[in-house]
């Protein structure tokens, strides 16, 4: 058993610290929020550079041949730095789905560009009546001679406002709540009928309403299999949770350390805060919250990359863990931090706050215990 | 023991009904008026302006089972919107404390709703130990005026305010509770600079304060100098029970689980979920409790005095099930309560976001944190003394 990076993920490992240290902090990350594309055009060119985003696609695809463990190291440290690149949208969920079912012509046009970080890609999936599960899918799609025309809203769709195409599950048969009968596609965001509407999360990342008015999608624009497009959705969708799992992991440290640190320098009743046993021992739980979290996140991710048979209910649970954990760190770091911790000031806030957000996607910590049960 | 209510309550109870009903908002109403002539309305009542007032200045000296009544409708019904700092918090401090003089100057101007007040009592350096805040006030040579120096923080509604009561330090001499010393004065004069403080939710509602030579009469001291510790004190208790907020609870839960039945899932509602299901159960199980530990309260407080340290346990039981609601809303708006603004679709109240969480935190977080409110119970209800030789 080994729980050690490998040299090479090490040294990857390294320079994303790095690069996270030397250029997020709350400020510069505040100047970002709501602007633009809410999140910085040089960052992400430096990540491309970097070779980031090959990291989990084939060395045939153009990457490096990694997993999702790779994805993970990534991840834990852009939770440590609340990174507001679209890494996730486009690289794990877009280039996740497309890696998946692309063939090669599509492969070859769009794959490339994903990974040097030229073109963006984003994943509609969810809708207004999903309820979390990503096979609730009623956006329709109706058969034309060459494929087919869509119609429907996608919610949530992070970062689809920034998007050049949109990856998006439709209904080709079946009732809404059946796994087969969806089909996927990859549509550009400026074809006709293609209406987005851009808006903020309360994270500060940028998420987008999707209405499809007839879309029209041609056989090219097909992914995969018509119908059976959801075991290659869920697996990508799976990724994202071992993602954001991750990036709440590293956030989680922050907040927890953050909290230790202040409890050290801010007195009250002529001592320092850390003294009151009740807060030493919270700070304790909230450390092993923290550990617990990654422990199952390494399991999950392990057990997801191997293809184990257990990778589903792994998933089901670390979401889970992770949501609760979430809500327990976040709510005791403000609480602790008093008045300050309610603050924009600080960055506790910003922290929980995204926190809160990872949370309520791709299923809440309630949806994942009850498929855990089920 | 019974709880059953007399024929007199239930006379009461439709008549409070009635009123409400009678001088509830009509659709399209300027609502500044509405709120002006429900007042006015109420004070026609017999004191029904100022409930928690007693009736030696004009309240309705109701009973504890009329203060029940009360709150369970109009948490209900609704009430035009109203600030806690001058009604509930600064005039049982006057009334207690104050000089006949500032009891005739201040109180009708808070019942009339025409003065807004906010409380000076937070620092930088004193938060939870509130005892030692160092808002210095001097008297100057001919013991006309205090001369105020020094800094305010999270003074909510400070930037609206007319007025502020203020606790400073008059004395370094002795121990930190003593040479406290309770003053009002105007907030738009010179030598006040109010700044803004963003919280969570993206809000605008506290502040820090800064105090520059601001000269206050003697006359706007309340009691004796060095004394002011004792008067906030009560008043504290006063803001505890306040803040409980409970019949409101039993409302907003009443509110949460029609929209969780609005919230589809798979074939049913949200509602259907056994996860979701157990932590509404459980919520309304402490909440089953907690309104009759209200009740319990009420009926050992008679109206007027002080509710003693027993009532910190409405606090924090009352702050933590506002919490809980606060969380469960969120949770059923789903990934919707995720979007800040611009979104059509998902349930309508999921478009508050996450806001109404993030600002939930606050509550066990002011008027005393939590932690602080423990301690009073382990001290003054458990008995417990600290042993460290
Ligand atoms: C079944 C059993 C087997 C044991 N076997 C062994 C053994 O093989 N060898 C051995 O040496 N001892 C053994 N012990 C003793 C054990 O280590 C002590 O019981 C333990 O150290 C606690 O001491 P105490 O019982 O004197 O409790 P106390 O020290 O009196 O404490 C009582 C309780 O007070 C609380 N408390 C104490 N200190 C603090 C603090 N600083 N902060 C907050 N809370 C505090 C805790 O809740 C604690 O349980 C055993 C005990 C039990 C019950
Ligand atoms: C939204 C909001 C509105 C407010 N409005 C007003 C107002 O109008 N006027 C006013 O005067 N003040 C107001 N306050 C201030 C409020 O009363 C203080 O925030 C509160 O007393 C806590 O003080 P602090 O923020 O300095 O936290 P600190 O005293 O620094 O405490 C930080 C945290 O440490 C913990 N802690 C503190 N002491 C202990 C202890 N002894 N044992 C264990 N744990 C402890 C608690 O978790 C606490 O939350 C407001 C605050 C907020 C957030």
């Amino acid at each position: 058993m080994n729980f050690d990076l490998t040299e090479e993920q090490q040294l990857v490992s390294d320079s994303i610290e790095r690069f996270v240290q030397d250029n997020y902090n709350l400020e510069s990350r505040m100047a970002l929020v709501g602007q633009g594309p809410g999140f910085s055009e040089a960052h992400w060119k430096s990540m491309s550079e970097l070779g980031w985003f090959g990291l989990s696609f084939s060395e045939d695809d153009g990457g490096f041949g990694g997993n999702q463990l790779d994805t993970m190291i990534l991840m834990e440290h852009f939770g440590k730095g609340l990174v507001l690149e679209p890494f996730l949208a486009s690289i794990v969920l877009g280039g996740g789905v497309l890696k998946r079912t692309g063939n090669e012509a599509q492969r070859k046009q769009w794959l490339e560009s994903v990974i040097d970080g030229s073109k963006q890609l984003a994943l509609a999936y969810s809708e207004a009546d999903s309820g979390y599960e990503p096979h609730n899918v009623a956006v329709a799609g109706t058969k034309t001679a060459d494929g087919f025309t869509i119609t429907g809203t996608k919610c949530m769709v992070q970062h689809g406002g920034t998007a050049d195409a949109l990856v998006v599950s439709f209904r080709t048969s079946g009732g809404t709540t059946d796994k087969s009968g969806i089909s996927l596609a990859l549509i550009p965001a400026d074809r006709e009928g293609v209406t987005v509407q851009g808006f903020l999360t309360v994270d500060g990342l940028q998420s987008a309403e999707i209405a499809f008015d007839k879309v029209v999608v041609s056989a090219e624009d097909l992914l995969g299999d018509v119908d059976n497009g959801f075991a290659a959705l869920n697996a990508t969708i799976n990724d994202g949770i071992l993602a954001i799992a991750a990036e709440a992991v590293g956030a989680m440290e922050v907040l927890y350390k953050d909290t230790v640190a202040y409890t050290q320098e801010r007195e009250q009743f002529d001592h320092a805060l850390a003294d009151f046993q009740v807060l030493q021992h919270r700070m304790v739980e909230m450390f092993m919250e923290h550990e617990q979290c990654k422990s199952l996140l390494y399991r999950a991710t392990m057990e997801v990359a191997n293809g184990g048979d257990d990778a589903q209910r792994n998933i089901h649970a670390l979401k889970h863990l992770i949501g609760k954990a979430a809500f327990f760190v976040g709510e005791n770091a403000v609480q602790t931090h008093g008045g300050m911790g309610v603050t924009e000031e600080l960055r506790v806030g910003h922290y929980f706050k995204r926190l809160l957000v990872i949370e309520a996607q791709f299923g809440n910590t309630d949806y994942h215990l009850d498929q855990f049960a089920a | 023991m019974d709880i059953d209510l007399s024929a007199d309550d239930l006379a009461f109870e439709k008549e409070v009904r009635e009123f409400l009903s009678e001088n509830a908002y009509t659709h399209g109403a300027n609502p500044e008026k509405w709120r002006m002539k429900w007042f006015e309305k109420a004070k026609e009542k017999g004191g029904w302006d100022v409930p928690k007032w007693p009736a030696k200045f004009g309240g309705p000296g109701w009973t504890p089972n009329q203060h029940y009544i009360w709150q369970k409708e109009t948490a209900r019904a609704g009430t035009p919107w109203d600030l806690p700092f001058g009604l509930s918090m600064l005039a049982p401090v006057l009334m207690a404390h104050g000089s006949q003089e500032q009891q005739d100057r201040f109180l009708p101007a808070i019942r009339a709703r025409e003065v807004n007040w906010c409380q000076g009592y937070s620092e930088p350096g004193a938060g939870s130990d509130l005892a030692s805040l160092k808002t210095k006030a001097e008297l100057t040579e001919d013991g006309k005026h205090y001369v105020v120096n020094g800094t305010k923080i999270w003074t909510t509604m400070a930037h609206i305010a007319d007025w502020i009561f203020c606790l400073t330090r008059t004395s370094d001499a002795g121990i930190k509770q003593e040479g406290i010393t309770f003053l009002l004065f105007p907030m738009k004069q010179e030598g006040i600079e109010v700044k803004p403080i963003i919280t969570l939710g993206g809000s605008h509602t506290v502040n820090t304060v800064f105090f520059t030579d601001v000269k206050v009469p003697v006359e706007n001291r309340v009691g004796e100098e060095g004394k002011g510790w004792a008067y906030a004190k009560g008043l504290l208790e006063h803001e505890r029970t306040g803040i409980a907020g409970i019949s409101n609870s039993i409302v907003a839960l009443e509110g949460l689980k029609q929209r969780a039945s609005s919230v589809k899932r798979g074939n049913g509602s949200l509602m259907d979920t056994p996860s979701f299901r157990s932590k509404i159960a459980e919520l309304e199980i402490d909440l089953m409790a907690v309104e009759y530990t209200e009740l319990r309260s009420l009926a050992t407080a008679s109206a007027g005095t002080a509710p003693g340290p027993e009532s910190s346990i409405l606090k924090l039981k009352g702050t933590e099930i506002q919490q809980r609601i606060q969380k469960l809303t969120m949770e059923a708006g789903g990934e919707f309560s995720a979007a800040w603004g611009g979104i059509n679709s998902g349930p309508e109240f999921a478009r508050a976001g996450m806001g109404g969480y993030m600002s939930s935190r606050v509550y066990t977080i002011y008027g005393g944190a939590s932690e602080v409110q423990k301690d009073i119970i382990t001290k003054k209800v458990l008995g417990i003394k600290s042993t460290k030789k």
